[in-house]
């Protein structure tokens, strides 16, 4: 897997510590409260791996963190730049892979990706020569012409990795990137976002799969109903346990029954 | 196997209504309804038989004729309304396709339409009491003709099922099929105001139909009745092979379908950026190609065109019922006001992909300015289309500049508006893919009071050119029409970019709310 035609991320003028740095976040929706008070630090280069169970305030903090969704309380930066007084600057460093959001898609694949470089700003050829290195690394290339509402659910997250990839953000924001991919464009994606954070990016994703966080993020947090639990790098989280144990043992609620006697006919 | 499949169409019939009360109550009074549409055209078919054999002979024709159509276009509007037995369902069961074929067509004859159908069809008789050997025939005839009926309706319909899998016919169908339905209203005026005169030229459309496939069945009583045996014998003929050649048509769609199921086709792959290539390089021109694409391909911006032809047409409808030239002259503006507020509907169309937009960190203002780029390609030539040749046709060149005025003035003017609406409020629209015209959830009174709210900021701020315009006509002035135009282009062209600027800096403020509002909207 070599990372020709890669868009390497574009060096800043203030290197800093955090790609990310989120203090005491907040977010209600109505009486329910999503996000309570999360203060996260994600360090520049890192790989990083948001987990929790459903309903844990993933989804709405990565959100906020991307200018997506207006917080009650709480401030964010991306890279020292505040997103809610400077978003235009904070999201041209940022590349976001929601989930649960559609795309425009009765575009081409091909179309789509290229929509997003000029929308960032990029000019006609550079665009163009990003869109073709792109498709051909998520082996989109042979269905560049085919509609998106036509594509499989996995290829779709892959043409959305592409558009949050095509204006070579220092800070990437993935939500379930990896949900629905067949394993090997997953093997692909993570070769391609490990070759992203040696070159100085950082990557944020957000998953229910601890085996692949565990495997594939040098640093983790779990949260869970709103607040951050643990955070650190993913070998300290763990402390000498797997992950998936350590989050069971943090989040709590594992229920031990064996099911109802029918089910266990042998 | 028949018995089964027609126990089972009536069986889920009857199951719907236990769903809900509403659902009997409607289906009593839709029935009710039939029944006294039913009993009145068998009561016209009895009061027939006291009628001239010419009348008798017109009604059977057209009103069979009519009834074959119905029953090949019915499917379409209602696809997906009756799926009890389609070979999409009952392709997994072990069913050779001539025994289907025979159970598709008894289960067709005895639903309710079927029936209906077949009593009207039987009812045709009465016309002939006087004429012993066309009353024999009726009946014969009749059911003939619901045979027609019933294979053709499955004919075409089994015909275009594999088509209908392809979702670029589906989308064209689903606009398509509203262009009649649109102009009822005008046809039936036309019909009920010029009876009297299109009265002596029916017999004339019945004798055409009569020939044809559609009505061949329907004519052979009555020819027989006004002693033309060779016709009658000649269109025995062609009923039946028609109904042939559609049983084969029928059998053959069947056996395909029955062993190939048709897959659900992705569009042919095209090649290139298309309008992305096209238009300029910045974000502006990206929103722009975007919706240039979204024009071409999402049935959603289409349908909200396709009052826009047939504005001319019911204008023409008008001034000849009218008698009067003016309808011709509103064209123009009529068509701007239609265009001038397609944009308030913008962001709501997006869906949660507007989050692009917010993501990429798009400047409001390009994106008001690239949605305004497209539909002015195509909406100012259409207004001065509509203006000019209706103008150019009666020779009244004399009133294009004020109309051009008071129509131009008005579609810059709503660009401007619905470029800050659009960017207020949402509309409930249907969500991608779905038929244009599905009324969407939660259709608010509140929403569309803000569609029609903008509408009438668009007429209060187009007041100067609205105004000059009036006096330039009603005076024949040249001069002030001349004042119109200058005066409609340039306050217009100074609204819509004060729309453009304003919308954009809601946008700018609002975005993130927008969104959320997005997602609520599609329950995600």
């Amino acid at each position: 897997m070599s990372d020709v035609g890669m868009p390497r991320p574009e060096p800043t003028a203030t290197p800093t510590a955090s790609a990310l740095q989120i203090t005491g976040l907040r977010k209600a929706f109505g009486d329910k409260v999503a996000v309570d008070g999360i203060d996260l630090s994600v360090p520049s280069g890192s790989f990083f791996g948001l987990v929790g169970p459903n309903g844990a305030g993933k989804t709405t903090t990565l959100s906020m963190a991307t200018g997506l969704l207006r917080p009650d309380a709480g401030r964010i930066e991306v890279l020292g730049v505040d997103v809610w007084s400077d978003p235009t600057h904070a999201k041209s460093l940022v590349g976001v892979l929601s989930d649960g959001i559609s795309l425009f898609d009765r575009l081409t694949g091909e179309q789509l990706v290229t929509y997003h470089g000029l929308l960032n700003g990029m000019s006609r050829e550079t665009t163009a020569q990003r869109v073709g290195d792109l498709l051909d690394l998520l082996d989109l290339r042979s269905a560049g012409g085919t509609l998106v509402v036509d594509y499989s659910a996995g290829m779709t997250k892959k043409v959305a990795l592409a558009c949050a990839l095509v204006h070579a953000p220092r800070l990437l924001v993935l939500d379930e990137p990896f949900e629905s991919v067949d394993p090997i464009s997953a093997a692909n994606i993570r070769d391609i976002l490990h070759g992203y954070t040696q070159n100085g990016g950082t990557v944020i994703v957000s998953s229910h799969s601890m085996d692949l966080v565990q495997r594939m993020c040098d640093h983790v947090a779990v949260i869970a109903s709103g607040r951050v639990l643990a955070a650190g790098t993913t070998d300290d989280v763990r402390a000498g346990s797997t992950l998936e144990d350590r989050f069971v043992e943090l989040v709590g609620g594992r229920q031990h029954n064996e099911g109802p006697s029918w089910l266990r006919t042998s | 196997m028949v018995a089964h499949l027609l126990s089972l169409r009536w069986r889920v019939l009857l199951n719907g209504f236990k769903r809900s009360t509403w659902q009997i109550v409607a289906a009593v009074l839709g029935g009710l309804y039939g029944l006294g549409v039913l009993a009145a055209v068998v009561a016209g078919l009895v009061a027939l038989a006291f009628a001239p054999e010419r009348w008798a002979w017109t009604a059977g024709v057209l009103g069979g004729s009519l009834a074959v159509v119905g029953w090949v276009v019915v499917p379409f509007v209602a696809r997906g309304y009756d799926q009890t037995l389609s070979v999409s369902k009952l392709r997994q069961f072990p069913l050779p396709a001539d025994r289907l074929l025979v159970a598709l067509f008894v289960t067709g004859l005895l639903g309710i339409p079927g029936i209906v159908t077949l009593v009207a069809a039987l009812a045709t008789t009465f016309s002939w009491v006087q004429h012993p050997l066309s009353a024999v025939l009726a009946p014969f005839c009749g059911v003939l003709g619901v045979f027609v009926c019933v294979a053709a309706s499955r004919a075409v319909e089994t015909a275009t099922s594999a088509l209908g899998a392809k979702r670029r016919y589906r989308e064209l169908m689903s606009v398509a099929i509203f262009v009649p339905l649109i102009l009822a209203g005008p046809l039936i005026g036309l019909v009920g105001q010029g009876l009297s005169s299109i009265g002596d030229d029916l017999p004339r459309v019945a004798h055409a139909l009569s020939w044809s496939p559609l009505g061949a069945a329907w004519s052979i009583p009555g020819d027989v009745a006004l002693g033309r045996p060779g016709e009658a014998a000649l269109k025995a003929l062609i009923a039946l092979a028609t109904l042939g050649v559609l049983l084969l048509l029928w059998r053959r769609g069947l056996a395909t379908a029955l062993v190939a199921p048709p897959a659900v086709t992705a569009t042919a792959a095209s090649k290139g950026l298309g309008p992305f290539a096209r238009f300029p390089a910045t974000p502006t021109g990206a929103v722009a190609a975007r919706a240039a694409v979204y024009w071409l391909r999402d049935p959603r911006y289409g349908g909200s065109l396709i009052v826009v032809p047939l504005m001319p047409v019911l204008a023409l409808f008008l001034s000849f019922s009218l008698e009067t030239t003016w309808p011709l002259f509103a064209i123009g503006p009529a068509v701007a006001a239609l265009l001038a507020i397609t944009l308030a509907a913008d962001v709501s169309y997006d869906g949660t992909a507007f989050a692009a937009h917010l993501s990429t960190g798009l400047a409001g203002s390009a994106d008001r300015a690239g949605r305004v780029l497209t539909l002015s390609l195509f909406a100012v030539p259409a207004v001065v289309l509509a203006t000019l040749v209706p103008l150019a046709v009666i020779g009244r060149v004399d009133a294009a500049p004020a109309l051009l005025g008071v129509g131009l003035g008005l579609l810059l003017t709503g660009f401007g508006v619905s470029s800050v609406a659009s960017a207020l409020y949402l509309m409930p629209v249907p969500a991608a893919g779905e038929s244009p015209f599905k009324s969407p959830p939660g259709a608010s009174v509140t929403s569309a009071l803000g569609l029609y709210a903008s509408w009438a900021i668009v007429f209060v701020l187009s007041l100067p050119e609205l105004a000059l315009g009036v006096v330039a006509l009603v005076q024949g002035s040249v001069l002030l029409g001349l004042v119109t135009l200058v005066v409609g282009v340039a306050l217009g062209a100074v609204l819509m970019l004060v729309g453009i600027r304003r919308g954009g800096r809601l946008l700018d403020t609002r975005g993130p709310e927008l969104l959320t509002r997005l997602r609520r909207a599609r329950g995600a």
